[in-house]
């Protein structure tokens, strides 16, 4: 599938350049501006990409020229692309302007093949692009079709026939070698197919000969597909656009049945589960959803979804509406069934389903789990983990021990510490008194110091210094955990002290 | 085979307990406080606590963390509610596992709004036993919005507690409201600080008297401990009749 006129619909869709007008893309070439795209009109007059620009003034004083963005061009692409996902699973890109569809076994959810092809340039053309779409046996021979001869559909088996006429640059081969060809005068394919391989081969590279390989399907070419391929896939086509988050989500909730369905019997759960909802001018909006243990109750994905709806609900603009709702299920997992009590409800799914809710609203980063790690260091000692990541039976319990009747550790600790003015008796001793936030407290009691060295093996500038930790009451009997950074002497003259954490 | 699932939902609609009792209550073991709370406080309910200065904020969390351990005992969960602004101004939690509270669940949420949203699911949740939640702007939790999570919280039967992070006077529908302070401990025999001890001040009870008191957490056995008596009475001396030893005096 070819985008022929890739740039200037893109002009024409976004920033609304009028279609019935030339329009010509221009760009630094050789130090010469020159077009590299023209649309339709321009190209009736005779105007082609890589004219210099100067000459096609001359010729038409008044064409309109914008500046060539090759990377708008890309997202555009991309966003085609995506679209493209209505048809198959499998979307390839093929740089600068192409599109390659697998639609094998896909094509009789269409009608067959020519009613697929009509659909997509129907739609395609409805939202501004002008595309040439072939469908042949090969991705080499589709491509030379679409872009030497127009929309066309080659019977199986016809690649060759088809192929012979055009000139050799549908090989897609590098303008090089298409030059050298000419210069003996092969010009057409039908030029090169019967010739000997080895020769041409030894002339003008192996790419050549691999080129015609894949033209005739002799060589495999695989797609590389632009989105993964879920393995669970539903969806649900309406011949009138929905608009409404009602519907939205109430047709999620029937597509939900489905997967249900399909999911139970592989036995399996999702962890990941993708809304893509398809608008019917070509935007794509994807909402994902994970959670935190498989699931498969219809209820509990559409409660997902609602939650999710209602925080990210307000991105996707509905427009006219959207044409195909799809529920994907993108990672799956082992979902064995399980007996559940008759009269008390079980905790732990319960309480997994709150946390798959408070996930999809907040984003499961969002929900996470303290654990101690094995690092001395007092921010790393204790991670937030994402509760979904964290196996509750594998996590152990590591207690911190105790060594005083109160708590070693904090029970607040601030992520960046605070600086403090802190007077010691002695360099290396407690602060007697200290100032935070504009507040002066006098220390009652003193415990420490508790020396904590940083990871003085990861640093070759010995920047950082050891920290000296002291557990502090003070007269008010609010207890902080204070900390005086760099050994007095050895490290440094001028300590400065840091407020780190609060006891209860 | 008849349609198994009706069956099913009569059965457990017939055995399911209905709405816990009001009478459900978390004795909190120190006989004073319990005698004032009716028997302690009450579940399916919400509690608020504030710091009596802004000082005070990791007393108050660590009161709530104690209350919460007592709630873990039968293996029923306990979510923590903290406020991106909250963790900001007062520390990220961090130790709660040295108040009985290994492997907290910890939701961070970014507007005020989300604590109240996360709180109430929360709390209608029955597979929670306590929930904590810590707000930093006062004004948005009002008497409509406590109503609610009161509600909320009778029909889950949980534990609500509200931490605030400034002394706050606004009518609310909480059950009880408390102000924590830290107070001087008492030194344990080795020139160490000694245990975590709480000043506590009843200032809001729907269910009986205000009052104050001291008291201490037992970090290894996990229990409030009562006033400690011997707090600021002078040594008996060695040398003197028992007559004369300052507890028979009064």
């Amino acid at each position: 599938m070819w985008l022929k006129r890739l740039a200037t619909d893109r002009l024409a869709r976004c920033l609304g350049a009028p279609r019935d007008a030339p329009l010509a893309v221009i760009a630094p070439v050789k130090s010469a501006l020159r077009l590299t795209a023209v649309n339709g009109e321009a190209a009736r007059l005779g105007l082609n990409p890589g004219m210099a620009l100067a000459d096609a003034r001359a010729m038409y004083p008044h064409l309109a020229c914008a500046d060539a963005d090759p990377d708008a061009d890309q997202h555009m692409l991309a966003a085609v692309a995506d679209w493209c996902d209505r048809y198959t699973p499998l979307v390839g890109i093929d740089p600068p302007d192409g599109l390659i569809l697998d639609v094998a076994g896909c094509a009789h959810l269409f009608d067959g093949e020519a009613a697929l092809c009509r659909d997509l340039v129907r739609r395609l053309h409805a939202q501004g692009c002008e595309v040439q779409v072939a469908i042949a046996d090969t991705v080499g021979c589709a491509w030379g079709v679409a872009h030497y001869s127009g929309s066309a559909l080659v019977p199986a088996g016809a690649a060759r026939d088809w192929l012979a006429p055009l000139p050799l640059a549908a090989l897609r081969l590098a303008p090089g070698i298409v030059e050298a060809l000419a210069h003996v005068g092969l010009k057409r394919i039908a030029d090169v197919l019967d010739r000997p391989r080895a020769p041409l081969a030894a002339r003008f590279g192996q790419d050549l000969v691999r080129r015609i390989d894949q033209a005739l399907g002799r060589e495999d070419e695989p797609i590389t597909p632009r989105l993964p391929v879920p393995p669970y896939v539903v969806e649900r086509r309406f011949a009138e656009p929905i608009a409404l988050e009602r519907d939205v989500l109430g047709s999620i909730a029937h597509l939900a049945c489905e997967l249900h369905r399909l999911l139970e019997r592989r036995g399996e759960g999702a962890r990941l589960l993708q809304a893509a909802l398809f608008r019917t001018d070509g935007k794509v909006y994807r909402i994902e959803v994970g959670t935190s243990a498989p699931v498969r109750d219809v209820d509990r994905l559409r409660r997902l979804f609602a939650e999710k709806l209602a925080t990210v609900g307000d991105a996707c603009d509905p427009g006219f509406g959207f044409d195909v709702v799809r529920l994907s299920a993108l990672v799956a997992e082992r979902c064995d069934p399980q007996q559940t009590g008759l009269a008390v409800p079980d905790h732990d799914v319960e309480f997994a389903h709150l946390i798959d809710r408070l996930g999809a609203r907040f984003g499961l980063r969002r929900v996470v789990r303290l654990m101690a790690q094995d690092i001395h260091i007092p921010e790393f000692a204790i991670a937030a983990v994402p509760a979904h990541a964290v196996k509750t039976s594998a996590a152990t319990v590591q207690v911190m021990e105790q060594d005083s009747l109160g708590s070693v550790r904090p029970i607040r600790l601030f992520a960046r510490p605070e600086p403090i003015e802190a007077i010691a008796e002695v360099p290396d001793g407690p602060p007697v008194r200290f100032k935070w936030r504009r507040m002066m407290h006098d220390v009652a009691h003193a415990e420490g110091p508790e020396r904590i060295a940083m990871d003085w093996w990861r640093d070759e500038d010995g920047r950082t210094l050891t920290r000296d930790y002291f557990r502090i009451e003070s007269k008010a009997g609010v207890r902080v955990w204070v900390y005086r950074e760099g050994l007095y002497g050895r490290e440094t003259t001028e300590p400065r002290w840091f407020l780190h954490g609060l006891f209860a | 085979m008849a349609e198994p699932l009706p069956t099913l939902l009569d059965l457990r609609r017939l055995l399911t307990p209905g709405p816990p009792q009001a009478a459900h209550r978390l004795a909190l073991g120190v006989p004073g406080i319990d005698a004032v709370l009716a028997g302690g406080l009450a579940l399916g309910a919400v509690h608020e606590l504030q710091p009596a200065r802004p000082l005070d904020q990791g007393a108050v969390t660590g009161f709530a963390a104690a209350i919460a351990t007592h709630l873990t005992r039968d293996g029923r969960k306990i979510l923590w509610i903290q406020h991106d602004y909250a963790a900001l101004e007062a520390g990220t939690l961090y130790a709660i596992e040295s108040f009985g509270l290994p492997l907290a669940l910890v939701v961070q949420v970014p507007r005020v709004i989300d604590v109240l949203w996360a709180l109430e699911e929360a709390l209608k949740c029955r597979a929670v036993a306590a929930v904590v939640a810590e707000i930093a702007d006062d004004d948005a939790v009002d008497l409509t919005a406590t109503r609610r999570l009161a509600l909320a919280a009778r029909d889950g039967g949980g534990l609500g507690l509200l931490l605030r992070h400034r002394p706050c006077a606004t009518a609310s529908a909480s059950a009880t409201r408390w102000e924590v302070a830290s107070a001087a401990g008492v030194r344990d025999g080795f020139g160490g600080l000694g245990r975590t001890t709480f000043a506590l001040s009843l200032i809001k009870n729907r269910c009986g008297p205000c009052g104050c008191w001291t008291l201490s957490w037992d970090h290894h056995e996990r229990a409030f401990l009562a006033p400690a008596l011997s707090l600021g009475v002078a040594q008996a001396a060695r040398d003197r009749s028992a007559r004369a030893l300052p507890g028979r005096a009064a």
